[in-house]
């Protein structure tokens, strides 16, 4: 009896034992099979350490990643960044109740401080200004506006807000809204848009390209930086540098690359081999300063329906020069290629956009008018007809990809994702007008177009109440 | 001899004339050159009432900036610092009569677009040097050393200190949190 007590006692204790050792300390980082360290060992302000050490339980991922990044190296903390100043319309109300959570590490009143989950690039401007000045110029930073201005599933209402919060705003952005607790509305977050209108009124979000919490150059520098949007049928930048030669080139001799070069000393030869993204649209190379505006070097509009320059780009002029920006792109290519080899390939892009825009886009534009002046198709609504598809893949998917596979020297999307396919739209796409043309039929309108119920208003915030 | 007299006269003349002349000019700069005075207009006394409650009055140092030492050229410029006193000071007069009503966020970037960087490094001087604050270090280099089509002014990040709608005094030496700037204003 007094043996069998014993081996229940014994037993008891040993479940408890292993219980309470399983139980984590709220301290402890509980996914993490490897713990990083981090010893305050610099000065902080009391309500930093609080940050650090209750999200570093809390999100030991966000923790992790800040202690590997440059801002922990240089002693910049959560609250360099998040700080809010008191009645900030973003203060996140309902932070503060972790302040008086006992069982949270540092949750006390005493730490208590206003806290904006979204930092934004103002925020970014406080130590990085001319970066934000350049990117506040870019297309980057202006997307939404130019979505807007252009875009007919927007201002015809043909997706849902749903289809365009989860599919075009994960890219372009989405005009922030908070509620009076400082709480995200759900319809415009998370987002992490390149042209998102934050509520201080700054344009974009710096970790769209140097993401949460490691901000590193590294990565902005890497075209997988990019290929997050900039992939697809109607802007394929990825797949077309993956395929041209400065992609091969990249992918097999990445290791070798020095992607953490201090900020202006990225240098063509020595720290890569071949061209990235950033390498050609951003870094410094030579004489040519580099630039946080990613759209600044851009001589032709490659994305527009007709090609122009981007002085006179008309939803966003760039307000430079195109003779200027070439001459800038040209220096960056000077540094592997010669003259010849730069002019002899400027060549054949500018005859692409002339063919392009001669011989294809300029007359199926005029059949495209032709059929709504003849009312044979119905203005009321875009992609409702099947003409307006055929029209609109024309520019906004082959056209795109015939010009961009050109500039970027991908030969498969010049030709066979992109003129090729350009050919095949028009004449399927004239030989249908003409029907309709000669029969005076009207196009069929797709009385059952699908999930057409999205918000046509313009933001206010950028147009105003118009 | 007669002519050491006129001489003398002359001189003594003129300082009869010049030194109450002098004297009031000297006086009168000085009597207008006061918070006190400024706060005489309806105008700019909620200016005043603020800059009274912020950190350029209340400081560890019992160092005081002045509405001049931030509105004006400094005196040491003396040609520009009459006129642009004199000038504002009668346009000030002019302008009471005849607005109907004073624009105060009209007027503050009008204020803003007037500073000029030499006057905050009047006494803001030593503005790289500052090991607990990197992120400033970085942001002032670039103000400081400006690259050509970069140029900022102070006021550019640094705005809403003296003149906000603060409600309590603000003590430098208890701020809890450490003083930000608040980022490019025109974003």
């Amino acid at each position: 009896m007094k043996q069998k007590f014993l081996f229940i006692a014994v037993g008891l204790l040993t479940v408890g034992l292993v219980l309470s050792g399983a139980v984590p300390s709220v301290n402890a980082q509980p996914n993490f099979p490897k713990v990083k360290e981090y010893r305050i060992e610099r000065s902080i302000p009391p309500e930093a350490v609080a940050c650090i050490e209750c999200h570093k339980a809390a999100n030991p991922g966000i923790f992790d990643d800040w202690a590997r990044s440059r801002h922990a190296n240089a002693g910049i903390t959560c609250l360099d960044c998040h700080l809010a100043q008191p009645g900030d319309t973003d203060v996140a109300k309902g932070h503060e109740k972790y302040y008086s959570r006992k069982d949270l590490p540092y949750g006390e009143q005493k730490y208590k401080v206003p806290i904006a989950a979204i930092v934004t690039p103002k925020d970014c401007s406080r130590c990085h200004p001319d970066e934000v000045i350049q990117y506040s110029k870019s297309k980057h930073a202006n997307t939404i506006e130019i979505m807007w201005k252009l875009d007919s599933w927007l201002n015809k209402g043909m997706n849902s807000d749903n289809e365009r919060k989860t599919g075009c705003f994960n890219c372009h952005g989405t005009v922030i809204k908070l509620d009076k607790n400082g709480t995200m509305d759900p319809a415009t977050w998370p987002n992490v848009g390149v042209g998102r209108l934050n509520v201080d009124g700054s344009k974009g979000s710096c970790t769209s390209c140097h993401t949460r919490h490691r901000f590193s150059v590294a990565e902005a520098r890497m075209p997988e930086a990019c290929d997050q949007c900039h992939l697809g049928p109607d802007h394929p930048q990825i797949e077309i540098y993956n395929e041209s030669k400065h992609g091969t080139m990249y992918h097999a001799y990445k290791d070798e690359y020095n992607f953490n070069a201090a900020p202006g000393t990225w240098t063509p030869g020595t720290d890569y081999r071949a061209p990235t993204c950033a390498a050609c649209h951003m870094s410094g190379s030579g004489k040519v300063m580099g630039t946080h505006d990613v759209t600044e070097r851009l001589s032709w509009e490659t994305q527009a329906p007709l090609t122009v320059r981007p002085q006179d780009f008309k939803p966003f002029p760039s307000g430079t020069d195109w003779k200027v920006e070439r001459e800038k792109m040209k220096n960056v290519c000077r540094a592997c290629h010669g003259d010849s080899w730069i002019n002899d390939f400027y060549d054949g892009f500018d005859k692409a956009v002339e063919d392009y825009n001669e011989v294809y886009f300029k007359p199926a534009k005029a059949k495209f008018d032709e059929l709504y002046e003849k009312e044979l198709l119905d203005k009321t609504k875009f992609f409702d007809e099947r003409l307006e598809v055929e029209f609109y893949e024309l520019w906004h998917h082959e056209g795109r990809r015939a010009r961009m596979g050109v500039m970027m020297m991908a030969p498969d999307y010049a030709w066979w994702h992109g003129f090729y396919e350009c050919k095949l739209r028009f004449v399927k796409f004239t030989e249908e007008a003409n029907h309709l043309i000669e029969t005076g039929e009207k196009a069929y309108v797709a009385k059952d177009f699908p999930n057409a119920t999205g918000d046509t208003q313009k933001p206010p915030k950028i147009f105003g109440n118009k | 001899m007669k002519k050491y007299f006129i001489l003398a006269s002359l001189v003594l003349l003129g300082v009869i004339i010049a030194f109450p002349l002098f004297s009031m000019t000297y006086y009168t700069m000085v009597r207008t050159s006061t918070p006190d005075f400024c706060a005489t207009c309806h105008e700019i006394k909620p200016a005043v009432v603020a800059w009274r409650s912020s950190t350029h009055v209340n400081n560890a140092q019992g160092f005081v900036a002045d509405c001049m030492d931030c509105h004006l050229p400094a005196p040491y410029k003396t040609f520009d610092f009459f006129f642009a006193k004199t000038y504002h000071g009668a346009k000030d007069v002019v302008k009471h009569f005849l607005i109907k009503e004073y624009d105060l966020n009209k007027n503050r970037e009008a204020a803003y677009d007037s500073f000029d960087n030499a006057q905050c490094q009047k006494c803001h001087r030593n503005l790289l040097t500052m090991p607990g604050k990197r992120g400033a270090m970085l942001a002032h280099r670039s103000v400081i050393y400006a690259r050509p089509g970069y140029e900022k002014k102070c006021v550019d990040c640094h705005y809403d200190l003296v003149h906000n709608e603060s409600v309590s005094i603000i003590y430098k030496q208890y701020r809890r949190l450490p003083y930000q700037a608040k980022g490019l204003r025109k974003l």
